[in-house]
């Protein structure tokens, strides 16, 4: 009996599974968490505006000679100093603050969409 | 040229230095401290740069002329205090990136041949713009 009802289980898990998979195939990876890369080129944050959601990660790259940050405005994540072709990542977390500028040249800035 | 665009990133870090020093607005402290660390970054890519190409750079009259007058605004800035300082060293910032971005854009880079050479500049140009742009701005706040 015991055996029965985990089988039963297992065999549910893997249906879920595969189904998962299926439909995360399907939407594009839409259930796996993501990475989302921003290049910082030329004092910008490219792309400006990017859409994510709760457990992505958003990576920032800076291709720039000069160090930048990524800061949140309400100061709650900010990635640290970028030194040239370095990159930092901050995990999508819910409430984040979503407006986001470089700390060092504050005519940067950037905006998360979260959905 | 090379030694010219050294001598400016260092006047740079000078003012700077002294703001930090001097100036008890927290804004101006992040405007100097940025202005430290994009023209160290640049400095170090300048000299790198240098040794490999296996030159040295040269010490001239343009930079000879550009020490003369930073030495002269640091005496000038050092007689300041309080908001006055604060004003005179965004004024001279703004001031300052426009002659040097107007030297670097109009007379340097259309005459530089080493095409990594010529990058180096063009890149330190549109970071030099970003900091008269800032400085603008910090201009327009103090006034
Ligand atoms: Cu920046």
């Amino acid at each position: 009996m015991a055996s029965k009802v985990i089988r039963r289980d297992l065999l549910v898990g893997a249906a879920a599974c595969a189904g998962a998979l299926a439909t995360s195939v399907n939407n594009g990876l839409a259930k796996t968490p993501r990475t989302h890369d921003i290049r910082i080129k030329s004092f910008e944050f490219e792309p400006q505006t990017i859409t994510v959601k709760v457990g992505d990660t958003i990576r920032w790259t800076n291709e720039d000679l000069a160090p930048h940050t990524a800061t949140a405005v309400a100061a709650d994540w900010d990635t640290g100093e970028i030194v040239k072709d370095d990159a930092r990542s901050i995990k999508v977390t819910e409430g984040m603050e979503t407006n986001y500028f470089c700390a060092f040249h504050p005519h940067m800035k950037g905006t998360i969409e979260l959905i | 040229m090379a030694h010219v665009a050294y001598t400016a990133d260092n006047l740079d870090i000078r003012y700077a230095h002294l703001a930090l020093a001097k100036s008890k607005n927290p804004e101006i402290h992040k405007f100097a401290k940025t202005m430290i660390r994009d023209h160290e970054a640049v400095n170090e890519q300048a000299l790198a740069l240098l040794e490999k190409l296996g030159v040295q750079a040269q010490d001239n009259f343009l930079s000879q002329k550009l020490n003369q007058d930073g030495d002269a605004i640091i005496e000038r800035f050092s007689t300041l205090s309080g908001a006055e300082f604060d004003r005179a060293y965004a004024e001279n910032e703004l001031a300052y990136h426009k002659a040097v971005n107007a030297l670097v854009g109009d007379v340097f880079i259309p005459n530089i041949e080493n095409a990594e050479v010529k990058a180096l500049f063009e890149e330190g140009l549109k970071i030099f713009k970003a900091h008269e742009a800032h400085a603008e701005m910090m201009v327009e706040a103090l006034n």
